[in-house]
């Protein structure tokens, strides 16, 4: 059991999300970054598409109301107990009861990212809205009354936790998130070409990008060289990924909980197995773009997915060995 | 949102672009257009219905004058997704002959504090406020598209006479239930939100509850009457 002390700038429930209701206006929403989200399940030993803590950049502080063991994915965000010990990120930890855990955050710039993820083992005890306990503040859906969560705020757990797999450690030398690769967020070209200059792909590869104050799960806002102004065309079905080019030259990538529908042109798409780098992408990061062709993009996330899958194998065969080692069955 | 002028281009073919590596978009038409919208509805319907028969089709979305078709790579392949949206299109090109849709009467309180912008419209547009109530609530219009927000309804298309591009500066916070005009659209805000249209009245009625099924009171192609009370 979880009592939130103080949320820091934005702490939500997330899952998996909401995906298909877009035609009813309904965002994805979902965890920022789902390779962070994935770690912290799997470590915690809790279904793939459970509901977990999203921290946001430095100051959150929990508080074990009674012994429980959480396990950290997503960026690392400095988190230690409030006896002064670290709690690396990529781990379960066992908190006793009445300790705290808190977030000293990471600084503008910060390699690792802006965005942890909490999974407390046995689950968060989450009712699903829309088939989903994920929050959408701009939507007010899912977590607690579709609300960021606040100071006071209880997280039950979905059934007893394990406390054994504490110590337990995510294969990061085999599984390393993919927001500690370097190189270009990749994109796919289109669809509104036609509606931009013929550039406007090469355009966005050419920069260096700084991501604008103003960003969040709706959309992160890019700061450099303008492109040339997107005119107002009719609107159409956008998606999380999709980078708008405004009236301003000022390109927006809408993220998960976006806009359905958008009218200005989308130059590119960012792909799905490039979200884990855009949820992590804070304010004031410098980013730079390349155009990727659809298959490669497919290709990415087909090997993306299976290097998850061996990792999630040996995170399990180790909690099958803690569990024979303490003769608690197997 | 987009406050679009209505054109009177006629869809003659649709242009397949990808959205990304997992799904396609057909654009029908370029402008704001009855025609279009109707045959992108259409088509979407008709792309769900064959998702039993292609695994990995995904909740086809339909637009203005456009449909998304969604995919997982993992499960079908970009070329089937592409025949399957060709021979959609081609089938759905043709408008039915009797286009159905459930019809919604919508009490709203025109001007004054539910309709902060009605004075401006009915100046803007040379017409007096009665006029101008008279010309919104006279024209049955058709559920184009739920977005922007969860069960906001754009609404089409509205009198040539009230079209005026969306406010310079967007509100921060628009009541719910405002009835709300921009370019030859009308909407309706069913939460408390942001918005950037001209607000000319508001309704009680519940448009979104995401507990309710289905969790919006409108749907695509459904039909809306305003009545002034």
């Amino acid at each position: 059991m979880l009592e939130v002390v103080d949320p820091g700038p934005l702490l939500t429930l997330q899952d998996r999300g909401r995906p298909g209701l877009a035609h009813l206006g309904v965002p994805p929403s979902g965890a920022a970054d789902p390779w962070g989200h994935a770690v912290a399940c799997l470590l915690a030993e809790s279904p793939a598409g459970a509901a977990v803590l999203e921290v946001t950049l430095g100051g959150a502080r929990l508080r074990a109301v009674e012994t429980c063991t959480v396990a950290l994915g997503g960026a690392d965000l400095g988190a230690e107990l409030d006896d002064g010990r670290r709690l690396p990120c990529g781990a379960v930890h066992l908190l006793p009861a009445g300790s705290e855990i808190r977030f000293a955050g990471s600084g503008p710039g910060s390699a690792s990212g802006i965005r942890a993820y909490v999974a407390l083992a046995g689950g968060i005890d989450a009712r699903p809205v829309l088939g989903s306990a994920s929050t959408c503040v701009p939507a007010r859906l899912g977590g607690i009354d579709g609300r960021p969560l606040r100071a006071g705020d209880v997280l039950l757990p979905a059934r007893r936790g394990d406390l054994g797999a504490a110590g337990r450690v995510w294969p990061s030398g085999t599984a390393p998130h993919p927001a500690t690769r370097p190189g270009p967020i990749r994109f796919v070209a289109g669809p509104d070409l036609r509606h931009l200059p013929p550039d406007a792909p090469e355009a966005l590869a050419a920069s260096t990008w700084v991501v604008g104050p103003a960003s969040d799960r709706m959309g992160i806002r890019l700061d450099g060289a303008n492109l040339p102004a997107g005119r107002e065309i009719l609107s159409h079905p956008v998606i999380p990924g999709a980078v708008q080019v405004p009236a301003d030259g000022r390109p927006v990538v809408l993220f998960v909980d976006g806009p359905t529908i958008g009218g200005y042109p989308v130059a590119g798409v960012v792909p799905r197995w490039q979200w884990p780098r855009l949820g992590q992408l804070g304010p004031g990061d410098r980013v730079r773009f390349a155009v990727q062709a659809a298959a490669a993009a497919r290709a990415a996330w087909s090997a993306q997915q299976r290097v998850l899958a061996a990792a999630a194998r040996s995170v399990r065969a180790d909690a099958l060995w803690d569990r024979l080692a303490d003769g608690s069955g197997g | 949102m987009t406050a679009h002028t209505a054109g009177s281009v006629v869809p003659r073919r649709a242009v397949i672009e990808r959205m990304g590596d997992a799904a396609l978009i057909a654009t029908l038409a370029d402008e704001l257009d009855a025609a279009a919208s109707g045959w992108a509805l259409r088509a979407a319907t008709a792309v769900d219905a064959r998702r039993v028969a292609l695994p990995g089709l995904e909740a086809a979305v339909p637009g203005h004058g456009s449909v998304l078709v969604p995919f997982d790579p993992g499960r079908c392949r970009e070329s089937q997704v592409r025949a399957l949206l060709e021979a959609v299109l081609d089938e759905t090109r043709r408008a039915e002959p009797a286009p159905g849709g459930v019809l919604h009467e919508i009490a709203v309180r025109y001007g004054g504090v539910d309709g902060p912008d009605l004075p401006e419209v009915a100046d803007r547009t040379g017409l007096s406020e009665d006029a101008v109530v008279a010309l919104h609530a006279g024209t049955e219009y058709r559920v184009l598209v739920l977005g922007f927000m969860p069960g906001f309804p754009y609404l089409g298309i509205l009198a040539a006479q009230l079209d005026l591009p969306r406010r310079a500066t967007p509100r921060v916070r628009v009541p719910a239930g405002s009835v709300a005009i921009a370019g030859r659209q009308t909407g309706i805000y069913p939460f408390e939100s942001p918005g950037g249209w001209h607000l000319v009245g508001r309704t009680d009625v519940p448009l979104w509850d995401p507990v309710r099924q289905p969790p919006a009171l409108l749907a695509p192609g459904d039909r809306v009457r305003f009545v002034p009370r």
